[in-house]
């Protein structure tokens, strides 16, 4: 497998406090979710990732490049977007973008064409001669992330890049993360919001107080044959029926959850529904959402 | 021709050129640090102090070029120019400690406050890279500060030479590798100085004080240490004053003697006060690598 970032027995720990414990992963090239609390260790992850950090413990590699040995080769082909405040409020996003990419290597005549390109890509083309401290705060990210692929990076880290957003610049900033793909750009997104990751990633990394709670294809947790029903009432005459016809079936009060091996699960139970008389209430797929999954395995 | 508009989506345009890598990250760096001392590319407030003060240091060198032309034979004609170059020198030292006490914070200041650190950390660039192609900005614009009038009365007063600019500029030109010379002098005095404070304070006009404080506070306490022969041995503490230190190593490159000079109360040759200079700069910058290491 082609690896964007591996771990192996990765520690880090500020002081005395662990922020880190023993993290061994495997994160294949794509667009990756890491996902945890507060304080759950992504931020230090990715720092350690890209060098600014050192483990106390273990080894870590991005783009199969070593952290330690080669950090300079791996900041030649990465890009970060940082959670907090970067930018420099008395400059232009033009001249802010021909910066990064200069400090990114690029030669100056190359650094404006792309920093024209990149400030397109993100909305910004009209905004580009305006300076940064005017910025609102969704604008601000948009530069953030411009700032982050200007150099094309063959893989861009982003730390919180929804922080402080509106409903509406929230969608436009997973919509731009999730066309990063489609330019060859893999993506590593760190987010506390777990839908955010499931609308643009197809890899999760799930972290809670430095340890690793999952890692896996975000399909992986879909389950296509059950179905979750709710009925108005008893719902202990529709659960005998479905087993007598073959399904699986587990209850939670007037919920149950059914599964059939070979037939559509959604018409046996309408059809059993129907010859029972139970009245339902409402049916849903049996997928565990990001978010179910998370307590879940946090849970253990 | 078509009379129907078409726009076209050109996508993403992956980057395929030249990466300069480090070398190139440094350049961008040293070129970001000039321009944002003297607030090229910035916001017109930004470049009111640095010009006034560039203004401020090359108005009496036309003054005096101005002088020396409408006095009959002119006040240099036949006299070497080297006290003219030594006595600007130390009239525009003060000058270039303020210029140094804007410069210095400028640089290092606001991409610890602005977070812009955080970005340059993810660069190929190590902070020994960074704070190096930062020091090389405040050489830059320091030394140009220092130079500039300098340049200016080596020009005005080959211009306004009896015998021809020409032949002024080469009567003038052995004053040359001095000016040089100099410029390094009050830049290895004023510059590690300002960098300590800078790479420690958190506001600009903060570490400004500090800087200057420290310039002014050093040099009071080994004037009053020195001359008053407060304790035996006490004459070394004459080498802690880096405006004195720079301005007898002015007079004394250009061969010149300084007057009332502290080094010369203490007994310290020009040579030893440039040595210690040396030492406290290289100390300074050292301490602030230390200081970057745990940033970036």
């Amino acid at each position: 497998m082609e690896t964007a970032f591996a771990t192996n027995a990765l520690g880090h720990a500020y002081g005395k406090i662990a922020a880190l414990h023993s993290l061994s992963v495997e994160v294949p090239r794509g667009r990756t979710g890491l996902v945890g609390a507060n304080g759950a260790g992504k931020s230090t992850l990715i720092k350690i990732l890209l060098g600014i950090l050192r483990q106390t413990t273990g080894s870590a590699t991005v783009l199969d490049l070593d952290t330690q040995r080669e950090t300079i080769p791996i900041r030649n082909v990465v890009g970060y977007m940082p959670e907090g405040n970067c930018l420099p409020l008395d400059q232009t996003a033009a001249d802010f973008m021909v910066y990064a990419a200069g400090t990114a290597g690029l030669p100056a005549d190359a650094g404006r064409q792309r920093a024209s390109d990149v400030l397109t890509l993100v909305g910004l083309a009209e905004e580009r001669f305006r300076y940064l401290g005017d910025f609102s705060t969704g604008m601000k990210q948009r530069a953030k992330l411009a700032q982050a692929i200007v150099h094309d990076p063959q893989l861009v880290f982003l730390d919180e890049p929804t922080a402080g957003l509106d409903p509406s610049g929230r969608e436009e900033m997973l919509d731009l993360i999730a066309r990063l793909g489609t330019f060859g750009i893999d993506v590593v997104v760190s987010s506390h919001v777990l839908r955010d990751i499931e609308r643009t990633c197809d890899w999760v990394v799930m972290l809670d107080e430095g340890t690793l709670l999952h890692s896996g294809p975000l399909g992986g947790h879909l389950d296509d044959r059950t179905v979750r029903v709710q009925v108005n009432g008893d719902a202990g005459p529709l659960h005998a029926d479905l087993v007598r016809a073959g399904a699986t079936v587990t209850a939670d009060g007037t919920r149950l959850s059914v599964a059939h091996a070979d037939l559509d699960v959604y018409d046996m139970i309408r059809d059993v529904a129907a010859a029972n008389g139970t009245s339902i209430r409402n049916l849903d797929d049996g997928a565990a959402s990001l978010e179910e999954m998370f307590l879940r395995r946090g849970a253990r | 021709m078509s009379d129907r508009g078409a726009v076209y989506d050109l996508g993403y345009v992956p980057y395929d050129g030249p990466r300069l890598g480090r070398r190139g990250a440094r350049a961008t760096l040293f070129g970001d640090g000039v321009r944002r001392v003297l607030g090229i590319r910035r916001k017109a407030r930004r470049k009111v102090l640095p010009w006034i003060l560039i203004g401020i240091a090359i108005v009496p060198s036309i003054v005096f070029v101005g002088i020396n032309f409408f006095v009959p034979g002119g006040i240099t004609e036949g006299a070497s120019t080297d006290a003219t170059h030594a006595d600007f020198y130390v009239l525009n030292g003060f000058l270039a400690l303020v210029f140094t006490a804007l410069a210095a914070p400028e640089l290092l200041i606001p991409d610890r406050r602005d977070g812009v650190l955080s970005i340059l950390s993810s660069r190929p660039l190590t902070s020994s890279d960074y704070l190096g192609s930062r020091f090389a900005s405040l050489i830059a614009v320091v030394g140009g500060f220092l130079i500039l009038p300098q340049l200016v009365l080596y020009v005005g007063l080959a211009a306004t030479d009896s015998d021809g600019l020409f032949q002024g500029l080469l009567d003038g030109a052995s004053a040359l590798p001095k000016i040089l010379v100099v410029a390094l002098v009050y830049i290895v005095a004023y510059v590690p100085l300002g960098f300590v404070v800078a790479s420690l304070a958190n506001r600009k006009v903060i570490a400004s004080a500090v800087y200057i404080g420290a310039a002014i506070g050093l040099t009071a306490v080994a004037e009053a240490v020195v001359r008053n022969n407060v304790f035996a041995g006490g004459r070394w503490v004459a080498l802690i004053a880096p405006v004195n230190t720079a301005d007898a190593a002015a007079y004394w490159v250009f061969g010149q003697t300084s007057p009332d000079s502290l080094l010369a109360a203490a007994d310290i040759s020009p040579a030893v006060g440039l040595f210690t200079l040396m030492v406290f700069g290289a100390i300074g910058v050292g301490f602030s690598i230390y200081r970057y290491r745990s940033l970036m």
